[in-house]
């Protein structure tokens, strides 16, 4: 019976066979071609399938060698869930808020992913943040993005 | 051409007020950014790339390597300081940098970085612009199936001075090459993995997965186990150095520039290898062995001129066959392709203004660097001060906006949050981001010379073998590979990354 030595690796190599497997099936309907002709498939198909076998090796490779490791640090979902989200909320908010009570929102909330956050030092970032920006990108680098949006009342257009 | 006039043609363009303004904006928000620690060159230029946009070509490549130079020597100052490299090129630094500045020496050290890298710049430019033209003119000779075995080369390559397991820096570069292959295929106009979303046509933007890898991902590293940093503010005093200060350096700075300015051109070499390289050299030949780690001058000197040295040469590849040796050249093709100009041989006599103006404006920014920061490190030291949870909110605003706005989408942020998320899962299992970045931005190119060289050849893959010039491209690879699989060499290998 095999022992999985390296715990990390095996997942590892997985995840690339997972990968790979995934290229191939969204690509299943591309023209893969002949090596004279190569189809857009081909370049896909030929990576997959060495990245296939890169995974495989590496979870062998994690059967047989044991790697001593520092361990993770312990997960702290609260922050990763909340950094992640800010782009998304950012991404969502920014034509309907426009660019400053979205960047305040997202940087007041964002800043809790950190246990050493305080609700006056978030404001007062948060503040600095969406003024900074607008006066950078909006008004010197002029992008399309207007500081309020239409679901401001009476300042978004 | 004589060498002479070329520099003239690029003084002409670099010592232009505007472009003299861009070169010291960029030097100082890399400085200044570079100086916040856990942000590296990689995640500098990729945040403040955008910020660039509206500028003429020249001036925003010559605000960019401004950017990278001043991020570079932004992670020594932390590394001096506080003993917290703000990127892996310094962490040798921060050995012996730190000690002198406990011993009362920071300011020392902080003129031994500034006047070592100085010098390394300055050398380092020479040599690129004697190394570069040659080197393009036998680039333009290159067929399709010449340019494909160079780029498995430099792939290869990157792996083999790659930390970490070579297993999966290969897995890495796959799958950025998987990755590259999203968007329109180039020769039938294919649409491949988009997904029905039109934003996907062009492919993945690799400023918005490099802001992701690199930006993001940092922070949610960073947030696992945050500690409050108080960093003692101290007065660094003392920048001049004493004669017998200069009579230390002098072998180490040269010793460390010949190496970096060589390991600089090697792909997946530049500003990290050269430095530990340098330090291990430097560990080897000095004769006060015996202060190093106790904060010996030499320590910091070698290190600091072998990592600019190396940074500078790592344009060398870049400029002239337009194939990046590391992640921080790779966006700086990725800002030259979206200035409209194709990095490559072509470059230099189709726009050798910018081309001579550019490596000009490496040696101006350079000196900048030196009058910047010296007398402006107090700022740089209260800019230290700012606690870590205040600054990562803002980096992940900037971050945003600057996704938002390459293309004005906001599909963009999206894929920064995407790519946040694989990079931090691709951290946790130990993989490197590096090689990803690599393979991402050499794929299409790859697939190209692929596709053509066959065509040409009629699908005869002894096409690779036939041309001796790419015979030899390959032969060097399989050296390459063969020498770091072989254990003996393996062992040295680990030894050097853990030291």
């Amino acid at each position: 019976m095999l022992k999985i030595r390296n715990g990390r690796d095996f997942i590892g190599g997985a995840a690339m066979i997972v990968v790979s497997l995934l290229f191939i099936w969204f690509g299943r309907e591309l023209d893969v071609g002949n090596s004279f002709q190569m189809g857009p498939g081909y370049f896909p198909v030929i990576l997959s399938l060495l990245l296939i076998g890169i995974g495989a090796l590496i979870m062998v490779q994690s059967l047989v060698v044991a790697v001593e490791d520092e361990p993770d640090a312990p997960a702290n979902w609260q922050a990763y869930t909340l950094v992640i989200l800010a782009p998304i909320f950012f991404g969502l908010a920014l034509s309907r808020f426009g660019l400053a009570p979205t960047i305040f929102l997202m940087v007041a909330a964002v800043s809790f992913a950190s246990k050493y956050a305080g609700w006056r030092h978030s404001i007062a970032l948060a503040l600095f943040m969406a003024i900074s920006s607008v006066v950078l990108f909006t008004r010197l680098l002029s992008l399309p993005v207007s500081p309020f949006g239409p679901w401001i009342p009476f300042l978004g257009n | 051409m004589d060498i002479f006039s070329d520099l003239l043609l690029g003084a002409s363009t670099a010592f232009q007020p505007v472009n003299l303004f861009y070169g010291f904006i960029g030097c100082l928000l890399g400085t200044a950014i570079g100086v916040l620690p856990g942000l590296g060159p990689t995640a500098t230029i990729a945040m403040l790339l955008p910020i660039t946009f509206g500028l003429r070509p020249e001036s925003a490549l010559i605000m960019l390597a401004g950017i990278f130079y001043g991020a570079q020597y932004g992670g020594s100052t932390t590394a001096i300081l506080i003993n917290l490299p703000g990127e892996s090129s310094s962490v040798v630094t921060a050995i012996d940098g730190y000690q002198m500045a406990r011993n009362g020496r920071a300011g020392a050290a902080l003129a031994t970085a500034a006047l070592g890298s100085f010098f390394a710049g300055t050398v380092a430019t020479l040599l690129l612009a004697v190394a570069a033209p040659p080197l393009a003119a036998v680039a333009l000779k290159f067929g399709p199936a010449e340019y494909f075995s160079l780029m498995v080369l430099g792939l290869v390559a990157s792996v083999a001075l790659a930390s970490g397991s070579l297993l999966k820096a290969f897995a890495m570069i796959v799958f950025g090459l998987l990755l590259g292959s999203v968007g329109t295929d180039v020769e039938s106009g294919m649409p491949r993995y988009i997904f029905g979303i039109p934003e996907l046509y062009d492919g993945l933007n690799f400023v918005a997965v490099s802001m992701g890898i690199f930006g993001i991902c940092e922070i949610l590293r960073n947030l696992e186990n945050e500690h409050e940093r108080s960093v003692g503010v101290k007065k660094v005093a003392g920048l001049m150095l004493t004669r017998d200060d200069f009579r230390r350096i002098r072998g180490p700075v040269l010793r460390g520039t010949a190496l970096g300015s060589l390991l600089g051109v090697l792909p997946g070499g530049g500003a990290m290898l050269s430095s530990f390289a340098a330090y291990a050299l430097e560990k080897r030949v000095s004769p006060n062995r015996a202060e190093f780690g106790k904060g010996a001058i030499e320590a910091v000197a070698a290190p600091e001129s072998a990592n600019n040295a190396g940074a500078q040469t790592s344009f060398i590849p870049m400029l002239t066959l337009g194939i990046p040796g590391n992640p921080v050249m790779a966006l700086m093709v990725g800002a030259m392709i979206i200035q409209g100009i194709t990095p490559g041989p072509n470059v230099i006599s189709e726009k050798p203004d910018l081309f001579w103006g550019m490596i000009v404006s490496m040696w101006s920014g350079n000196l900048m660097l030196v009058i910047l920061n010296l007398p402006l490190i107090g700022l740089w030291v209260r800019m230290l001060t700012i606690p870590y949870h205040l600054l990562f909110p803002a980096i992940i605003g900037f971050c945003c906006v600057g996704a938002y706005s390459i293309n004005n989408s906001v599909f963009d942020v999206f894929i920064m949050a995407g790519f946040s998320v694989v990079g931090f899962v691709l951290s946790k299992l130990r993989f490197e981001p590096a090689p990803l970045l690599l393979g991402f931005i050499l794929g299409p190119m790859l697939e190209e010379n692929l596709r053509r060289a066959m065509l040409i050849s009629q699908g005869d893959p002894t096409i690779f073998v036939r041309s001796p010039l790419s015979l030899s491209l390959l032969i060097v690879a399989v050296i390459v590979l063969g020498l770091v699989l072989s254990p003996s060499i393996s062992r040295k290998r680990d030894e050097a990354f853990t030291e």
